[in-house]
């Protein structure tokens, strides 16, 4: 079973993603700041991340830069409500870009095919 | 000595009172002198046959005061004619006076180019004027260090001459009345008239032993004669002319060479005297200074339209800058509600959808979920929408190709045309150059042109043509179907007007506003007859504000 770590500074929308992504089959951790995402990814192995970007006075990008530093071999997909962000180039360095939507069905096929990559990726031993 | 009675004198001198008849050199109008011996001695007796006849008698006579009497009437009738030669001349310097006042007076209130030159060069071959036959005008051209053939005036053979001249003194015209008239008929006519000769009058200002640079540089009219024969003068030069005898007027205005006045009698062969050049010569210091004030104020006139050009450039980019500012701001506005409302709507129609999948579809409170679920997606993408207005704030431009473009845009909408049974041709231009655009942006705008043309309306027809207009490509899309009123066609391009539909009141503002973003202009043209034409202007360059 993936593990999922899900970052938004909304508790219905942490809600909201937990609910429907455990029927998914996923394992769904979240979290409602940086701090507290940072403390979760020390203590525990994620598969995948979903981070918002604008967490009330931070930013989600930052913590894409982090994670892509420290736990490079982990996947991010960053949902937002701006779909300006998708060409901020900063946002690039996340491997997908998700609108958000009470339609969560791009959302989840997002996650498929990450995992399907990342696990294709270990296969091939990169 | 014999000095006969006053019978022997033929001259009444000697008589107080004569009768009129008596002196055949007083007639009507001298009456008084009839009674007036000394004034009628002095003015009329002095110059008398008779009286000549008489003194010739007296100094035969023997006389002696017959010899101091003679040499008192010589210089009494030397001086008198001195007198009258000073008259003579004071009367033609009156008139050359008065005629440089009136030609300075015109030349000084004017700064009409064309109107100096017509006055100087009228003043010179005007009998009112100098009356010289011909006058050629040359300039000197900063650019090329040249002088240069500008104007001439005069007649080019002796029959137009006649007819000119007649013309002219049946006008009665004053300079100034001549000048207008040359102004306003002639002028164009005269320069194309000399247009042969004008062309080969172009003498290089380095050429200092051009007797036309000469003249400029000493500051001093030339009367050239016998120029055939000359070894100082251009021989092709005076071929150009035709003549051999001319004047050269210098004209220079504080030290700044203008140009050079060319004066002849080609038709009169009139000699040409010093007394004429003199005359010309006080009137080239006016000429010059009127000639470079017209030239300054037209080279200012000039400036002076350039600045009123990038004034309104300015005026009309800091209108299209409020503009920006205005949409800017309410894209801000909106992007921050939109934002707002985005969260808790998709967690609304995030948490419907999650029941709606539990519950079965006998459950009468089903349908009430199903309805969450449309109108949180429906109002997600009128907020896409507005998220999208506000996003379009810096434009990625690159060079496109204006045919694949409106093809672009076309696939988008294909579906929903052919749905609503709309034809739609499109007529490419071929050999269109590349336009300078953000692609999807413009590929946008297009998809919602033909989105509005066909919004509400089924089996119509949609014209799309592309062409090339100066350094730009337009895009035509002509709509055969729709007719707008004016305030329809003030709503269409103004967001949020459109109360019905949110979405639809927002799509041509947002058209609008992302070609003003990359300075593209939409023209949007309904006449009231029907039909609405939409306009987008492409550029085919790099602009700076792009």
């Amino acid at each position: 079973m993936s593990k999922l770590l899900v970052v938004d500074d909304e508790a219905n929308i942490r809600l909201l993603y937990s609910e429907e992504l455990r029927d998914e089959g996923y394992a769904v951790e979240t979290a409602g700041t940086i701090a507290e995402a940072v403390a979760k990814l020390e203590q525990d192995n994620f598969d995948l991340a979903v981070l918002d970007i604008k967490l009330k006075n931070e930013s989600g990008i930052e913590l894409l830069q982090k994670i892509v530093k420290e736990r490079h071999d982990m996947p991010v997909i960053l949902c937002s409500a701006f779909s300006c962000y998708k060409d901020d180039f900063s946002a690039w360095m996340a491997d997908s870009y998700v609108v958000k939507s009470g339609d969560l069905t791009e959302l989840k096929e997002e996650i498929k095919r990450v995992l399907a990559k990342k696990a294709q990726r270990r296969a091939a031993g990169l | 000595m014999d000095i006969s009675t006053e019978t022997d004198w033929e001259c009444c001198w000697e008589r107080d009172r004569i009768a009129m008849g008596d002196c055949p050199n007083i007639g009507e109008g001298d009456e008084d002198l009839l009674l007036s011996r000394s004034r009628r001695f002095l003015e009329k007796c002095c110059e008398c046959d008779n009286f000549k006849r008489d003194m010739i008698r007296f100094r035969d006579s023997g006389h002696p005061l017959a010899p101091v009497f003679s040499i008192l009437h010589a210089d009494y009738r030397r001086r008198r004619y001195q007198i009258q030669s000073l008259a003579s001349f004071l009367d033609t310097k009156t008139l050359e006076i008065r005629f440089l006042h009136e030609l300075g007076s015109v030349l000084q209130s004017s700064v009409d180019l064309d109107e100096v030159l017509s006055v100087a060069l009228t003043a010179i071959t005007a009998g009112k004027g100098f009356g010289m036959n011909r006058a050629f005008l040359l300039l000197v051209d900063k650019q090329q260090n040249v002088l240069k053939g500008h104007l001439a005036i005069g007649p080019r053979s002796a029959e137009e001459a006649g007819q000119t001249w007649q013309e002219i003194e049946s006008g009665d015209l004053d300079l100034q009345g001549l000048s207008r008239l040359f102004q306003k008929d002639k002028l164009n006519a005269e320069r194309d008239k000399f247009h042969d000769i004008l062309e080969q009058l172009v003498v290089p200002l380095e050429d200092e032993q051009h007797l036309l640079v000469r003249a400029l540089e000493e500051r001093k009219p030339l009367l050239v004669t016998d120029a055939f024969r000359r070894p100082d003068v251009d021989i092709e030069f005076v071929r150009a002319l035709g003549v051999d005898s001319f004047l050269v007027l210098p004209l220079v205005s504080r030290n700044r060479r203008v140009g050079v006045i060319i004066a002849d009698n080609f038709i009169t062969h009139r000699t040409i005297s010093e007394q004429d050049m003199q005359s010309i010569e006080t009137f080239s210091f006016p000429v010059a200074f009127a000639i470079e004030r017209a030239s300054l104020y037209e080279r200012v006139q000039e400036e002076v339209g350039k600045l009123k050009q990038a004034n309104q450039r300015l005026q009309e980019q800091q209108e299209q800058l409020v503009r920006m500012e205005k949409m800017a701001l309410v894209g801000r506005i909106t992007s921050s509600i939109a934002h707002s409302i985005r969260n808790p709507l998709m967690v609304i129609g995030g948490f419907a959808r999650s029941i709606l999948k539990t519950t079965p579809e006998s459950d009468p409170k089903r349908c009430f979920l199903e309805s969450i679920v449309t109108e949180a997606r429906q109002m997600e993408e009128v907020l896409g929408e507005i998220l999208t207005y506000s996003d379009a704030l810096y434009p990625t431009c690159d060079f496109w190709d204006a045919n694949q473009l409106v093809e672009a845009g076309l696939r988008e909408v294909q579906e929903r045309i052919l749905s609503q049974d709309y034809t739609c041709r499109f007529h490419p231009a071929e050999r269109l150059p590349l336009v300078y655009i953000d692609f999807k942006q413009t590929s946008y705008c297009i998809r919602n042109i033909l989105l509005s043309t066909i919004d509400g309306l089924s089996n119509g027809t949609i014209d799309i043509r592309t062409r090339a207009e100066g350094d730009r490509v337009c895009i035509e899309v002509l709509d055969h179907s729709r007719t707008l009123s004016e305030d329809e066609l003030e709503a269409l391009l103004t967001p949020f007007t459109e109360a019905r539909e949110m979405g639809s009141g927002l799509n041509m503002a947002l058209s609008r506003s992302m070609l003003d973003k990359q300075n593209i202009p939409l023209v949007v043209v309904a006449p009231p007859e029907g039909g609405v034409t939409y306009t987008i202007k492409l550029p085919t360059y790099k602009e700076e504000s792009s």
